[in-house]
């Protein structure tokens, strides 16, 4: 009869609590400035980094440039099927934005500790990816020097945006998103741009880096204003998060269109914005935690945890795309149903099979311990589920369309090369800034590294844990 | 200004050393460290921090001003839309919701600033680059008749280096 009880000498696998993710292989506080500061040095592979995101962002502005000139007829778009690549984009790196306010709010609130080392990477990501975001919106008018006519100002022309408009909603919420995620991120990097100045011989930097941290001198009372602030800023930006992706989904869902004309969008977009954000985390965090030696900061325990994450976000947005099939053959609608045959089976059958596969299929290996604690992996891994949260949007967007409730409404949408163009180019634009703030400010939060860092002590060692 | 700065390395001399300091009375003091501690703020024992006054405020005005600015610019340019009412204030919420947010955070981030006295572009009294790095600090603001005492306390407890500014 086989025992349940493990031999005293079998290897046990780690299973370790998220909130309690230490750093063993980091010492002391001189260590964490030395290493996590090392990184600032500019290298070649960076520098060729920055040349690649540049060339897909000039590619970018080429199409963009040839779109304006030639009218937005050159993007592939043909009644009815009037949203394409650029709202499919737009969705796609509002999600990916997603995940930085989770980890670096949320998962503050919920004191997961394998947020520690990750959240500024994060947070950083979650800006330029909306900065990202709010491009398409604009390429999309087909007249950006228009743009401000949603912004609601009292003007001669006594034109006021339809507040009852999803897309209104939308303006609001991508501009309160940008401008909290834009202050979280900048107010937690106050006291490590105070080290920067602290350490920086060059006279002009230094004075740039003392305007950029405001006098900031590690001073109690700073500290305990910082904290509480803080804390109240994780406060907002947690129902901040469920909200905004809950508004992007009204754009889809307030419309009477088989396939978005349902109450499930809210809590699908935002597992499935969680889910993609965190794979970006991953595609962005693995290659950096090898190429700048920072395997002991973020450790195979921080990327076990997260894998955790990504799979339970998976099996959410899993159940999701089930229950949307079973409510369409439950309800008993014949256009419903008919639009989720052809989902699967018609049309586009191939896209959403690449969603299927990607998305709930392939993450079903992170039930591996395994595979959860293989970086390799959670790479690979990171770029289906971006492929796959792209192709989700994509099949959300173009089949309702092309399949609306009148078969003579029916038809197909081809993109162009302009929005293949646009489409790298949003991944130009994003990889430049990222590039560029990873040589110009710290990636991992200083202070707070330091702060699960035992302090040194006189009188013997201290417990690990600041709180 | 006129004072005594100590630099520590560790952290249980520093968090002595305010100990003593406050109990003698010698002066006002300040302490410094790489990241919060909170024995740091056990021994300063400060009151509570009103930051919280300025998010309660701050989200208040928000969510007035979102939904006055929905309200208000549906009634001066009203649309019929759905057959809902001008002022539908259930898609309002939306408004409001954001805009408290907005300026809920903000404030909060004002009220931060305004309470930690910063932004602070000159005043570097009592102030020593190695606190934003490594070691612990303590300044003590004192009478010129009390240095003497401030500065035997620190070296007692173990200060790396201290030294009078003013």
């Amino acid at each position: 009869m086989a025992t349940l009880v493990q031999p005293a000498d079998a290897p046990r696998r780690p299973n370790i609590a998220t909130a309690d993710i230490q750093l063993p292989a980091v010492k002391d506080y001189e260590q964490v400035d030395n290493e996590i500061l090392a990184i600032l040095k500019p290298t070649k592979a960076w520098f060729f980094g920055l040349l690649a995101a540049l060339a897909c962002l000039g590619l970018g502005a080429f199409s963009w440039a040839y779109q304006i000139h030639q009218g937005l007829g050159v993007a592939g778009y043909n009644p009815p099927v009037m949203w394409g690549v650029y709202i499919i984009t737009f969705v796609f790196w509002v999600g990916i934005g997603h995940a930085g306010t989770l980890i670096s709010a949320i998962l503050y609130l919920f004191r997961a500790g394998f947020r520690t080392t990750i959240y500024r990477a994060a947070e950083a990501m979650t800006v330029f990816a909306v900065m990202t975001a709010g491009l398409f919106p604009i390429i999309h008018i087909g007249r950006p020097w228009k743009f401000f006519w949603l912004i609601p100002y009292p003007n001669w022309r006594l034109l006021w945006p339809n507040f009852k408009s999803p897309l209104v909603w939308d303006v609001f919420a991508i501009t309160t998103y940008l401008t909290i995620s834009t202050t979280f991120l900048f107010v937690g990097l106050i006291p490590d741009i105070a080290v920067l100045r602290d350490r920086e011989t060059n006279p002009l930097r230094k004075k740039i880096l003392a305007f950029l941290s405001f006098g900031w001198r590690n001073s109690e009372r700073e500290w305990r204003h910082f904290a509480r602030a803080y804390l109240f800023l994780a406060a907002f930006s947690t129902p901040l998060v469920l909200s905004v992706h809950s508004i992007v989904s009204f754009d889809f869902a307030m419309g009477i269109v088989p396939g978005w004309h349902t109450t499930i969008f809210p809590p699908y977009f935002v597992a499935g914005a969680i889910f993609s954000g965190f794979a970006m985390v991953w595609t962005i965090i693995i290659p950096m935690r090898k190429w700048f030696n920072l395997k002991h900061y973020v450790t195979l325990n921080h990327l076990d945890a997260s894998a955790k994450m990504v799979l339970f976000t998976s099996m959410v947005v899993g159940l999701a795309y089930t229950i949307e099939f079973f409510i369409a053959w439950y309800g008993g609608v014949q256009y419903e149903q008919d639009y989720f045959w052809n989902r699967v089976f018609g049309q586009w059958w191939w896209a959403a099979w690449i969603m299927l596969t990607c998305n709930m299929i392939l993450p079903l290996s992170l039930f591996s311990q395994k595979l959860r604690r293989n970086p390799t992996w959670l790479w690979i891994l990171s770029i289906f589920i971006n492929i796959g949260m792209w192709f989700e949007r994509f099949v959300i967007v173009v089949p309702s369309l092309s399949h609306d409730v009148e078969p003579w409404q029916w038809s197909g949408y081809v993109p162009t090369w302009v929005d293949y163009g646009l489409l790298i180019g949003s991944f130009g634009w994003f990889f430049m800034w990222f590039l560029l703030f990873v040589k110009q400010l710290p990636i991992m939060a200083l202070a707070e590294i330091k702060e699960i860092i035992p302090p040194r002590m006189k009188k013997g060692a201290h417990h690990h844990g600041g709180h | 200004m006129r004072g005594i700065v100590g630099v520590f390395h560790e952290l249980d001399s520093t968090v002595d050393t305010i100990e003593e300091l406050k109990h003698k009375k010698l002066g006002a003091l300040t302490a410094y460290s790489p990241t919060p501690r909170h024995e740091l703020e056990h021994a300063i024992d400060p009151p509570e921090s009103p930051v919280r006054k300025f998010t309660l405020i701050g989200a208040l005005a928000g969510v007035t001003f979102g939904y006055w600015l929905s309200i208000w610019g549906s009634m001066y340019w009203p649309l019929v839309v759905g057959g809902k009412a001008i002022a539908s204030w259930l898609p309002y919420t939306v408004f409001g919701f954001e805009v408290m947010v907005m300026v809920g955070a903000l404030s909060t981030v004002f009220g931060m600033f305004y309470l930690a006295g910063i932004p602070r572009l000159t005043d570097t009294v009592g102030y020593d680059v190695r606190f934003s790095g490594s070691h612990y600090g303590v300044w003590c603001e004192c009478a010129p008749d009390k240095l003497a005492e401030v500065e035997q306390v620190m070296r007692r407890h173990g200060a790396v280096e201290v030294r009078g500014e003013r």
